[in-house]
């Protein structure tokens, strides 16, 4: 060990200046070398002159594949800008209109087969023709292949399906049992040129849509321009930017800058009357009342937790008066949605008797429940979950809130459920995108539903007969379906029919509808005062 | 030198196994990520078909072995969110956090050094009280609430700055680097001035003083150069400490940085780019150590004296 005396060494300030020097040539090197801030105008949605339309979004798509076009952040982008499907429901009166078919028709002999005629005069934003080979081709590619397509999943689940252009123009589908819902199934098909690769997913596809993809610069922007061969009429915008921020805050405050013209899904303190429009997002939340558990396991508990629930106060205070109290898990506009059910009146004393008589049958009503919520789900999610805490500790229940992240929640809301749970109380939200009550029916309410606990032989009887009607018939027998399991079953205590917030800028007009949140539609959008799309380059 | 920079890195490398070992196992503890990607009404068949696919059907040291020996050979998977090499990805998005993290820094060290020494100067001086308060206050506002604040009133309401972003002019870089800065300089000014106060006291300074060096040459030629030992370690610290900061100020402004993408792969089960990003930046860590630690043994003597002996 050697001793130092505390003597310095002599200073030599040249060596420190040029190691501060050293520093700060560096960082600038490291800087100007990696550089990801380049000069351009107006930030990254660039300036919004020019015809173009920027918008920011919560979430960088993941990819911009067609056939994953049902989940949100891709489906938002892709879905009838870049890529069309066959037929579309229009989402306001669910009504299946025609797009690349022109019509379409169930065979009367066999009614395993459907007939479409294909559009003439529709070419892919390549170059190529569309003919009724690339909507076989699209079809087989995004429910029979080996890429694992979420529209298979979603849509067709383990449906048997055959596709096959029997000219250019005419194409057939067959399906193992009749299927009076094909055409709707096929609106979320968006269809591709039969050059796409079958072997992987397309990053950035090619479609017959109003827009082609540009640019993606990766975590900065996706640049689409107007496809100028297009066979519909012209969308107004030259040009659309998209970009994206976590923050609800910070979409709001690109609107109220200036530097966005669309913001997707705000929160109510972000939102005011000058920067955003509410609209009805066919998003219903509900508990989920797992009836294979005590308490939950008895009826009576189910119903007084649904009386339990003060639906109007925590739509007024903690939705902002932006949603509606629901009395079933479809909104209206959706084929089943019944109109004679209203909502659960609140009613604690009522509730509480129910609990005080499960009790009294030895009903263990103090067992602890586990109220599972997740972050970000909607807007004020965990002050709902205390809201429905308190509520339903008022008449008795033992209930504990656990906030989850979307994987996790994940694990309650899809079969196998976690073993050990205890009784649970699941915050869901359901969207039904397709317009059909099948949808839900076949995910939340039959007894061994990927995402229902429990159910009755009777219900799932009365949702396979449902299931196998059409017309008026199936919106009767599925508004009888959800009648039934509010009466017999009572899985679920209804919150409500939720609203979005969608940012727009008083420069832009456009109306946002109830797929907006899912399919926003850039040729819908026109500069304000204008509402006739125009050119503008 | 040598010896000393070899015992460095050898010591250093440990905890890095540790990182890598560690993130592998509890990220595969948190959750299946079957759920997250397929479609909720997946068969049985496609799920066993998709973990197949990715390794996830086997046991998790067997997964371990494979990613070890893929990541000898630089392979670093593939995104499950995205499908894109995990490596590119996490090789993309570094240089935007290193920009952001070095320039910080640059002006974090700068400033606090002006700061503290002016501090230290006169203790107890107004100007000292002034910038402890100063100091105190940035160290302990959350870069949360400053970020969402600072793009309200600079970005909204003056309009002087863009909200967020990272295209356009030098403005873009204000908000950010502010968000970033606020923390490691309140912490560094009461770092410097700590140490000033001591050295400045020092009898040597007065013999400097006594020999009549000037006020500046006794600053910072004796003064700062021997003060600077603690600021370079608490810097270092802090330097590692953005990588939080990184986290909200790429979510809160759209950088496309290695904060967010490894919140975003935690978020989505995505282990390859979790895994790729943790490790390209314990190795940054790692190697910022490496140089710090360099540097201290650079300006103090007594450092790499026990090696040498």
């Amino acid at each position: 060990m050697t001793t130092k005396s505390a003597v310095p060494p002599t200073p030599s300030p040249g060596r420190a200046r040029a190691s501060l020097a050293a520093l700060v040539s560096t960082t600038l090197l490291l800087t100007s070398a990696c550089a990801v801030a380049n000069s351009g105008d107006g930030g990254d949605a660039g300036s919004g002159a020019g015809g173009t339309l920027r918008v920011v979004l919560g979430q960088e798509p993941p990819t911009l594949e067609p056939c994953e076009a049902s989940l949100t952040s891709t489906g938002v982008v892709v879905r009838s800008n870049i890529t069309e499907p066959l037929i579309e429901r229009d989402p306001t009166s669910g009504e299946l209109l025609p797009l690349l078919a022109t019509g379409w028709q169930q065979s009367e002999e066999d009614p395993t087969t459907w007939t479409f005629d294909i559009r003439e005069g529709v070419t892919f934003q390549n170059g190529e023709p569309f003919t009724a080979e690339d909507a076989a081709f699209t079809i087989d590619r995004a429910v029979n292949s080996d890429l694992a397509c979420n529209v298979d999943g979603y849509v067709f689940g383990d449906m048997e399906l055959t596709a096959e252009a029997t000219s250019t123009t005419r194409l057939t589908v067959t399906t193992g049992d009749p299927d009076p819902i094909l055409p709707l199934r096929l609106s979320f098909v968006e269809i591709v040129p039969r050059t796409t690769s079958t072997e992987a997913k397309v990053r950035e596809p090619v479609g017959t849509g109003p827009y082609a993809v540009a640019e993606w610069r990766t975590g900065i922007s996706i640049t689409l321009r107007r496809n100028e061969d297009y066979w519909g009429e012209a969308p107004a915008y030259s040009t659309a930017r998209y970009v994206w921020r976590a923050e609800s805050s910070v979409r709001a405050a690109m609107i109220d800058r200036g530097e966005a013209d669309i913001a997707a899904a705000l929160d109510p303190e972000d939102a005011t009357e000058e920067n955003s429009v509410p609209y009805p997002n066919n998003e219903t939340t509900a508990l989920r009342l797992d009836g294979t558990e005590a308490p939950l396991d008895d009826i009576r508990v189910r119903r007084a937790i649904s009386l339990a629930i003060d639906r109007d106060g925590i739509v007024d205070t903690l939705f902002d008066g932006e949603a509606d109290p629901a009395a079933q898990l479809v909104p209206r506009g959706v084929v089943g949605f019944n109109d004679e059910l209203s909502p659960t009146p609140y009613d604690p004393a009522a509730a509480r008797a129910l609990v005080d008589e499960a009790a009294a049958d030895g009903v263990p009503v103090d067992r602890r429940i586990t109220l599972i919520a997740r972050n970000s789900q909607f807007p004020r999610v965990a002050e709902t979950a205390e809201a429905l805490q308190y509520q339903l500790a008022e008449i008795g229940l033992n209930v504990r809130i656990r906030m989850t992240d979307t994987a996790a929640h994940l694990q309650y809301q899809l079969r196998p459920f976690p073993e050990d749970a205890g009784p649970v109380a699941l915050l869901i939200m359901h969207g039904n995108q397709a317009g059909d009550a099948a949808f839900t029916a076949s995910q939340y309410l039959l007894a061994e539903g990927p995402q229902s606990t429990f159910g009755t032989p009777d219900l799932d009887q009365r949702i396979a007969e449902a299931d196998a009607v059409a017309g008026p018939a199936r919106q009767d027998a599925f508004a009888d379906v959800l009648t039934h399991q509010d009466e017999t079953v009572a899985q679920y205590a209804y919150l409500a029919h939720m609203r979005g917030l969608l940012g727009l800028s008083p420069s832009v007009s456009y109306e946002p509808d109830p797929a907006t949140g899912d399919e926003l539609r850039l040729a819908e959008v026109s500069p304000a005062g204008d509402p006739r799309p125009r050119d503008e380059d | 030198m040598t010896v000393f920079l070899r015992n460095r890195i050898a010591s250093s490398a440990i905890p890095l196994l540790f990182v890598v070992l560690g993130v592998f196992c509890l990220a595969r503890l948190a959750g299946d990520p079957v759920d997250l990607y397929l479609p909720l009404s997946a068969t049985e068949e496609q799920r066993a078909e998709f973990s197949a696919a990715h390794g996830f059907d086997q046991s998790i040291p067997a997964q371990l072995w494979d990613y070890l020996g893929q990541v000898v050979r630089l392979d670093f998977g593939e995104s499950l969110r995205t499908g894109q090499s995990a490596g590119e990805m996490v090789l993309t998005a570094f240089p935007a956090t290193l920009q952001l993290a070095a320039v910080t820094m640059v002006i974090a060290v700068l400033a606090a050094i002006l700061v503290g020494s002016v501090a230290a100067y006169r203790p107890n001086s107004a100007v000292d009280r002034f910038s402890s308060l100063l100091a105190m206050t940035a160290a302990s506002i959350p870069d949360f609430w400053f970020a969402i604040v600072g793009v309200l009133i600079f970005g909204v309401s003056l309009e002087w700055l863009p909200t967020s972003g990272v295209i356009g002019g030098p403005e873009i870089w204000v908000l950010p680097i502010a968000t970033l800065l606020i923390r490691p300089f309140g912490v560094l000014v009461q770092v410097v001035r700590g140490s000033m106060v001591a050295a400045l006291s020092a009898p040597y300074v007065k013999v400097a003083r006594s020999k009549g060096a000037s006020e500046r040459r006794v600053v910072f030629g004796h003064a700062l150069r021997n003060a600077t030992t603690p600021v370079l370690t608490v810097a270092g610290d802090l330097t590692i400490g953005l990588v939080n900061g990184a986290v909200v100020v790429e979510t809160i402004f759209g950088w496309p940085g290695i904060g967010k993408l490894m919140i975003d792969s935690i978020l989505q089960r995505d282990f390859a780019v979790l895994q790729a990003a943790v490790l390209l930046t314990a190795v940054t860590i790692f190697a910022l150590n490496i140089v710090v630690d360099v540097a201290h043994a650079l300006i103090d003597a007594r450092v790499r004296q026990p090696v040498q002996a």
